[in-house]
């Protein structure tokens, strides 16, 4: 080999964290070293798990460093193992690298996530033994380094070339004298002095010998406060600009020269706490003599605050799903179960007993069948209750889903769906009570899947429309990159986050969701708030299409829950609150009064509202023309084409359906009542004590 | 260090469900196989670096759904496409059949300048396994009626052929860019001032 990788820096312990919050996984830290290497084709960032390097020392790329191979893979479930860590190895050209970010100061241990030109952002590397300081002082040499003014977490590579630049800055010594120090020294020098003698004289002894990159570094010396003299007078800027934007106003901000445009019309954004989950005393403190829940809303309210102890889990979830009704009393859960049980069972025997001779006459069985067949293969493999071969669970899997088929025909297996019933399968334990809850969440996404993709496409623009009014820079932002149909949160709305929060992470979300709380559509909302969270990223790294899609995908499993929840019930507080919210909003929220349907008892009646389930908009069909298309019932008609079983069967099914769905519409109904009496600032006379308190 | 401009290739990866597009996607790319791909929602894409023709390329492979209602989302991904991979399985003639829809639909979608002539390849995949369904002289035969589509038999599992189909679609992709390329041609100058000193290229499209 006639050239060595030459390891300019090294530092082992360096985590990945692949599971945050179950610390009784020993796999959910993914130890391992990272390097900074010089390589035949260029300066590459590179990190790899431990056990990954321990079997490849003897690779050609790896020769010049020696491990002790301490540890030896054991069969299969070995195989497995190394194939989840492979997955996470990080290599990459420094040149394309983009812009990073790292811990907050007072997050325990320090991590650097990288991003690249293309998007591609990596999962975080900790610093467990510290080394993160000293890794970015040696990727100084090579590229140059800026802290974003709008987010103190975000760095930006300037683009350059790179021979030039470290020869520029090793003569100039920026860097090299000052201990301990990197890039947060730097910019504060460079606000103080460095940058403002460069920008008075640049051309004077101290850049006279590097005018190829005067230019260069004014763009990056300049922060924000340096270039007044570049732009136009501040009320020259607001003139220019008032007005002609609706919704839109410059502030200063106190920062001559620095314009940012907000939207200052909203109100300031409350401080939001989460609470506890729901503990199993409590649980079983609301249950009265007969079993029946006592404080319906109060419960919910808890579980929209904290989730619910993984304990009690199956049980809640039953009444979240539409397996129990809320008002039901033991003896008439214990009826419901044994009516359910017997229900499953007569399906599942419908696709049990089609024969191979049949179903060669019966190709829309045999795709879904396939189609099921190649999806549970591939579902949540790396969780323990799905791994390994031949492992049971994936039978139950596979029957859940087919029976699914029998019970709505019409919409039948869609990609997706696996990942709706895997989380649900794991806290129930028990194909029955899986099957139902799984039916019940299906009730409040099925439009997700319809054959046309119309509630994907009206709940993306519903996105689109309230950050219009909440973020109008960044909505801009993205209207000009291509990005207005907010396509990259494809996968968010259709399996409702489930691909990027890890799995106890997706039961707590989901559980929240289910509450229907703060409002309906709350799933927009935090889309609203992720979005909101890596802003500064997109903007900054000036990401176009392609990049954003990028990024929106591998941010996934990186997502802080409890901080995005926070912050999503903040924008919502804030849209509530927000005097002139349009009713269009209004309606996505549910914050819009029925009017003309007073108690919750005429939406009972309603088949139309039930059967545009809980996720979609509520009432005021006249204005929300979207709302009539997204209806289930229209899809019913168009897509039967599985001849007379399917109506039998699909039909008797939807009907039980809408039944439960309109109950809970019913209840959701409600609470957006009051929601919007105590949103209306005081115009509205429907606020009660009762409603504050839920989001106080 | 070269200055020359790089390249870039946009390829979009299309076929049904299960046929092994994330699969031969991350082959190629990441030279790793694992059975434990979830199955594509939405869509995503992987960027490598390749040299065709001596010159650098950079792709950009995308992988879509497979299932068909998600086709009518898909398509925003389709624009400014440069090649296309036909993917089916050797052991489910139906996805063999499927083709042809996958085909037209594409470009309808892409609407590319020159349909004609655009470059796709076809990929039949999973030759590891036993219980094929689909022989190569019949999928040989549709690439022929197709303008002499290329045409691969590939398994994403063993690695088997995935980097020469890969390189063909670029390779084709490269030759139909040869118009957009000439004002690669020229070196860019460094710049010293603040100035747009673009390349004098005679009727560059640019």
């Amino acid at each position: 080999m006639a050239f060595q990788n030459q390891v300019l820096f090294a530092k082992d312990s360096v985590y990945v964290h692949i599971n945050v919050q179950d610390t009784k996984d020993k796999d959910a830290h993914i130890a391992g070293r990272v390097f900074f290497l010089n390589k035949p084709e260029g300066y590459f960032v590179e990190w790899k798990a431990e056990d990954v390097l321990n079997l490849e020392t003897t690779s050609e790329e790896w020769d010049v460093i020696n491990y002790k191979n301490d540890r030896d893979g054991d069969s299969v479930s070995m195989n497995a193992k190394m194939d989840a860590r492979r997955k996470y190895n990080i290599s990459f050209d420094i040149l394309d690298l983009k812009s990073f970010k790292r811990s907050a100061p007072n997050h325990g241990w320090a991590y650097i996530i990288f991003i690249l030109k293309d998007g591609t952002t990596f999962p975080a590397l900790h610093f467990h033994n510290g080394g993160s300081k000293a890794l970015l002082k040696e990727l100084e040499n090579f590229i140059y380094i800026r802290r974003s003014p709008n987010d103190p977490r975000l760095f930006l590579v300037k683009d350059h070339d790179p021979e030039q630049l470290s020869q520029s800055i090793n003569e100039l010594s920026l860097f090299t004298d000052s201990s301990g120090a990197y890039v947060q020294n730097f910019v504060n020098d460079s606000k103080h002095g460095l940058s403002k003698k460069f920008i008075k004289s640049p051309y004077t002894t101290t850049l006279g010998g590097f005018s190829k990159v005067t230019n260069f570094l004014r763009d990056v010396l300049m922060t924000p406060e340096n270039n007044q003299h570049l732009t136009r007078p501040q009320s020259e800027v607001a003139e220019l600009l008032h007005d002609d934007i609706p919704g839109m106003e410059i502030s200063q901000l106190d920062e001559p020269g620095f314009e940012m445009i907000t939207k200052t019309k909203l109100p300031a954004r409350p401080a939001v706490k989460r609470g506890d989950p729901l503990s199993s005393p409590q649980w079983n403190a609301f249950f009265d003599a007969e079993g029946k829940i006592s404080k319906v809303e109060d419960l919910k309210d808890i579980i929209f605050r904290g989730g619910v102890d993984p304990a009690i889990r199956a049980e809640v979830w039953k009444f979240l799903l539409g397996f129990y009704d809320w008002d039901s009393c033991s003896k008439k859960r214990t009826d419901q179960r044994k009516r359910k049980v017997d229900e499953y069972f007569r399906m599942k025997l419908q696709w049990k007993t089609i024969s191979a001779e049949q179903e060669k006459r019966f190709s829309l069985l045999k795709e879904r069948r396939g189609l099921i067949d190649k999806d549970v293969m591939r579902t949540d493999r790396t969780h323990k209750f799905f791994a390994g071969d031949k492992n049971p669970n994936l039978q139950v899997l596979y029957d859940i889903l087919m029976t699914y088929c029998m019970y709505n025909f019409d919409l039948g297996y869609v990609q997706g769906m696996s990942d709706i019933l895997s989380p649900i399968l794991v806290v129930m334990e028990n194909e029955v009570d899986a099957f139902w809850c799984f039916a019940g969440a299906m009730e409040r996404v099925c439009h997700n899947f319809e054959m046309d993709q119309n509630g994907m496409k009206v709940q993306l623009s519903q996105i689109h429309k309230l950050m219009q009014i909440q973020d109008p820079e960044l909505c801009a932002y993205l209207e000009a990159h291509d990005s207005g149909n907010f396509y990259f949160c494809f996968r968010w709305i259709l399996i409702v986050f489930k691909r990027e929060f890890h799995f106890h992470e997706i039961q707590r979300l989901w559980e929240v969701i289910w509450t229907d709380r703060p409002c309906s559509n709350f799933h927009l909302i935090i889309s609203l708030a992720i979005l909101e969270s890596e802003k500064s990223t997109l903007l900054e790294n000036k990401f176009g299409f392609t990049e954003i899609l990028k990024h929106i995908n591998d941010i996934s499993l990186s997502i802080p829950l409890e901080e995005t929840l926070r912050k999503a019930e903040g924008i919502f507080l804030q849209l509530r609150d927000y005097k002139k919210l349009p009713v269009s909003l209004k309606e996505i929220l549910g914050l819009h009064p029925p009017a003309h349907l007073p108690a919750s008892q005429s939406m009972e009646n309603s088949v139309f509202l039930g059967s545009a389930s809980n996720s979609a908009p509520p009432p005021q069909p006249v204005d929300c023309p979207t709302l009539v298309a997204a209806a289930p019932t229209k899809g019913v008609s168009r897509s039967a084409s599985g001849g007379d079983l399917a109506r039998g069967a699909g039909g008797a099914a939807c009907s039980a359906n809408v039944a439960r769905s309109v109950g809970m519409s019913a209840r959701y109904g409600g609470g957006a009542r009051q929601n919007n009496g105590a949103g209306g600032g005081g115009s509205n006379s429907g606020a009660t004590d009762d409603v504050q308190k839920v989001f106080t | 260090m070269a200055s020359r401009k790089k390249v870039l290739l946009k390829v979009i990866i299309l076929g049904d469900s299960g046929v092994g597009k994330t699969s031969l996607m991350n082959q190629y790319v990441a030279k790793k196989f694992s059975n434990q791909y979830k199955a594509t929602i939405g869509a995503d894409f992987l960027t490598k670096e390749v040299m065709v023709d001596d010159r650098l390329v950079t792709m950009q492979i995308w992988d879509t759904a497979g299932q068909e209602r998600f086709q009518s989302l898909g398509v925003a991904f389709y624009r400014g496409a440069d090649g296309c991979v036909l993917v089916f399985d050797v052991t489910m003639p139906n996805t063999f059949r499927s083709l042809d829809s996958w085909r037209d639909e594409f470009l309808i979608q892409a609407s590319p300048r020159d349909p004609e002539n655009f470059p796709f390849v076809v990929i039949g995949n999973k030759v590891d396994l036993e219980n094929r369904g689909v022989s190569g002289r019949r999928a040989q035969g549709w690439c022929h009626t197709k303008g002499d589509i290329p045409y691969f038999e590939t398994s994403a599992k063993e690695a088997i052929n995935v980097e020469q189909a890969f390189q063909a679609v670029a390779k084709n992709a490269m030759a139909q860019e040869t118009d957009v390329e000439l004002c690669s041609e020229f070196p860019d100058p460094i710049k010293l001032s603040g100035d747009n000193n673009k390349p004098q290229g005679n009727n560059c499209p640019c």
